[in-house]
């Protein structure tokens, strides 16, 4: 048993949380407020070597281990980058270059891991459907063999990162019939005829990253696009939720912390009554409940990724507990930190507001609370 | 990236501990957790020395107590277990060997050590703590026990209101002024006090809502002969109690994740049976939702109470804080754990001599014993809020 992190890890947080704080926070705000995707932020974390973290030197990436990728997405968080620049980047590397790095064929590896770690493509992944969000084996998007290629029709929706990316990971059915092994992976460039995507959608939070519906209208794809075999995408789509449920959510850990920092300067210099807020047992209450929140959620979340790391199987009811727990509480002590703010709390121009609307995403994205829930109930009961 | 040091899993050695402790109190202890929830008699307060001396002849009593050190981890892995059995039992063991071993084995003398220690660990003799009074809980120093020295002697008056062990202690440790001038910091000692000592009297026994089964009683002191100052010199009283109730907190995440823990396993296996509708109960999501937050509190409950013992261990910086977000945490949760599981068992874990119901008051402890919920929230917002002075 150990809790410690590696003198490197320990290094590379507190670079990139030096780095997130000088170099990428002081544009968040403006940015949050136009509400789109910003290639600025992005051009500096990809100058920071974040977008290639997880995969190997020699397609363009750093090596890192899954507990440090969970470091960067905290200390980025930590140090006031915005939920949106941080779930693009997410969603970037973890949902479109790692299926690509992890499913890929050599060739498939070679041609798009570096582009996507170097900065010269952006990427994303498409698995929810209008009509198919949780209950994503349900999908109607289909993939139609002809010759050496598949058409593709349909659509998918939510896509973070679609209106900018260059490369999408996306899940199509060769035969609704066979239900889940009917999923098939495909990546699909942009430009490829009948691929097309829809206008950013306006969101609650999380507006730097920018997301939209993306469509398939008989859309030629060759056969040696497909990901990870015919059949093998239920399997790809799945092995996402390790991430959705460490890396993914490792930013909104790392806000957490940001609030409460914010948070604890504020009651100290704020005055009323004659003395600093500080003293009011109400707002010590919040306080203390955000580092309990804070030490639990880091201790849920490094125990997926460092499982991971020491090359055991994602445990689901782990990853389930995570997730549930980082998305409800997070939220909840987002909320609390707009209390403890008051008035200012409520102003766009203070960063607890565009916490507390990034930070609703995590019981929502990759698996709603509910499904957690369900998951752990279902293993529960078995 | 470098070698990895981050690793969650119990040791071989932590684990084959809690196998053997969780087999031990299956067949020995957990029998008995019905009888000792009746309360008070001379039947019960002999049920609990003899489930002392049965852990303690075990060999599980001195779980953590074998090093130099107090391994807190193993303190934690045996506690967990225990409770699950009879959280009345853990409690009681506490007391004697994890608060009044743990005082002597971090500030007793080498000749206290060996003088007192063993038995304690055998479950030979039981210890007591004796530090609230009437007027003074969290806020020790408000304590009016004084100790004034008499020749060689240390003479005590005062009375400790709530003692746990007290009706079956041979050995107590209580906290006294010796002097007045030094304020709380400097001006108080821990004393030991034989059981047969001149001027020690032991209340009537005290009926609690919960952990029923653990003595509990007030501790007079008139005029009463303490035998030595615990450590070399006195005024370290406050300090002493400090630590040991900083430690604490791990055990009271133990027991708060043991409760925890045995309202999950019964509300799991009753919404596996129990029907309604034609359906089992647990195929709802209302009841299926709730053993999922039970599941999740437990858990990280559990992580929090390893995590901080696992930094007491270590000597970290922010240990103290960990053990406070784990009490607070844990404690919290046992008692919405708790509620859950009655809601699930409904009707048949109100019931009077169900597990359930049983469960559902031992909970309530946690949240109020050494240093209740608001007095966690005290120490860690501040912790937090000098930060940023």
């Amino acid at each position: 048993m150990d809790f410690t992190l590696t003198d490197e890890q320990k290094m590379f947080r507190d670079t990139v949380y030096r780095y997130g704080k000088e170099e990428i926070a002081p544009l968040c705000e403006e940015a949050d407020l136009r509400g789109e995707f910003s290639f600025e932020i992005w051009g500096k974390l990809a100058d920071m070597g974040l977008l290639g973290l997880p995969f190997p030197e020699e397609l363009g990436g750093s090596g890192a281990d899954v507990v440090t990728c969970c470091l960067a997405g905290e200390a980025l968080g930590h140090a006031g980058v915005d939920g949106g620049s941080l779930l693009a980047w997410g969603a970037h590397t973890y949902l479109c270059a790692s299926n690509i790095y992890n499913f890929g064929t050599d060739e498939q590896k070679r041609k798009y891991v570096p582009k996507l770690a170097s900065n010269e493509w952006i990427g994303c992944m498409g698995l929810t459907e209008p009509g198919a969000g949780s209950d994503a084996a349900s999908m109607r998007t289909t993939a139609v063999k002809k010759g050496d290629r598949y058409i593709l029709n349909g659509s998918k929706t939510f896509i973070t990162n679609a209106p900018v990316a260059d490369v999408i990971v996306v899940f199509a059915t060769i035969d609704r019939e066979k239900k889940h092994e009917g999923i098939t992976a495909f990546i699909v460039e942009k430009g490829t005829p009948g691929f097309s995507t829809g206008k950013p959608f306006h969101k609650m939070g999380c507006k730097c990253s920018s997301t939209s519906e993306v469509f398939f209208e008989d859309c030629e794809v060759p056969e040696e696009n497909i990901l990870g075999g015919v059949g093998a995408g239920w399997l790809i789509a799945l092995s996402g939720v390790e991430w959705d449920r460490s890396t993914l959510i490792s930013p909104f850990l790392g806000s957490s912390m940001y609030g409460l920092d914010l948070c604890a300067r504020y009651a100290n210099e704020r005055y009323q009554f004659n003395r600093p807020i500080r003293e009011f047992q109400a707002i010590q209450r919040r306080i203390a409940d955000m580092k309990v929140f804070i030490e639990a959620a880091k201790l849920a979340i490094y125990r997926v990724a460092s499982s991971k790391d020491n090359g055991q199987m994602l445990n689901p009811l782990q990853a389930a507990v995570n997730k549930v727990y980082a998305g409800d509480m997070g939220f909840a002590m987002a909320s609390e930190a707009v209390q403890i703010f008051g008035g200012y709390g409520f102003m766009q121009e203070y960063p607890v507001e565009r916490s507390f609307r990034d930070s609703r995403l995590a019981a929502i994205g990759g698996g709603t609370s509910d499904i957690m829930r369900m998951i752990v109930s279902r293993i529960m009961l078995m | 990236m470098g070698v990895y040091n981050m690793d969650y899993e119990l040791t071989e050695g932590q684990k084959k501990l809690q196998q053997n402790i969780a087999a031990f109190c299956i067949k020995e202890i957990l029998p008995g957790a019905q009888k000792l929830d009746e309360g008070p008699s001379e039947e019960t307060f002999a049920l609990m020395r003899g489930n002392l001396k049965k852990l303690g002849e075990a060999g599980f009593l001195s779980a953590g107590f074998d090093g130099d050190a107090i391994d807190l981890i193993d303190c934690f892995v045996a506690g967990e277990e225990i409770t699950k059995a009879c959280a009345s039992t853990y409690v009681s063991a506490r007391a004697s060997v994890f608060m009044c071993g743990g005082l002597l084995k971090l500030f007793g003398t080498k000749e206290q050590q060996s003088r007192y220690l063993p038995s304690l660990l055998k479950g030979d003799r039981v210890g007591a703590v004796a530090y609230t009074e009437r007027e003074a809980g969290t806020d020790i120093a408000s304590i009016a026990t004084t100790a004034h020295q008499d020749g060689g002697r240390w003479i005590l008056n005062g009375v400790k209101d709530i003692v746990g062990n007290a009706p079956i202690g041979d050995l107590f440790l209580i906290l006294a002024y010796t002097d007045g001038e030094g304020g709380s910091e400097k001006g108080m000692s821990v004393f030991i006090v034989e059981k047969d000592a001149k001027g020690l009297g032991i209340g009537d026994p005290i009926e609690t809502m919960g952990l029923r089964g653990m003595p509990l009683s007030a501790v007079n002191l008139d005029d009463c002969e303490a035998q030595e100052i615990l450590g070399q010199k006195p005024g370290e009283g406050f300090s002493q109690i400090q630590r040991i109730l900083s430690m604490g907190t791990v055990g009271i995440t133990s027991l708060s994740v043991g409760i925890g823990l045995s309202c999950m396993e019964k509300a799991t296996q009753h919404a596996k049976s129990r029907k309604a509708f034609g359906r089992n109960i647990g195929s709802y999501q209302e009841v299926g939702f709730k053993l999922a937050d039970m599941y999740t509190y437990n858990d990280l409950g559990r992580m929090l109470g390893i995590r901080a013992a696992w930094a007491m261990n270590n000597d970290e910086h922010e240990a103290h804080i960990l053990g406070a977000c784990a009490k607070l945490f844990s404690s919290e949760a046992a008692t919405k754990i708790a509620n859950m599981a009655m809601q699930i068992f409904a009707g048949h874990g109100y019931t009077k001599g169900t597990d359930i119901e049983r469960l559902y008051r031992d909970a309530k402890f946690g949240e109020i014993c050494e240093g209740p919920s608001e007095i966690q929230r005290t120490i860690i917002a501040k912790n937090e809020l000098d930060k940023f002075l």
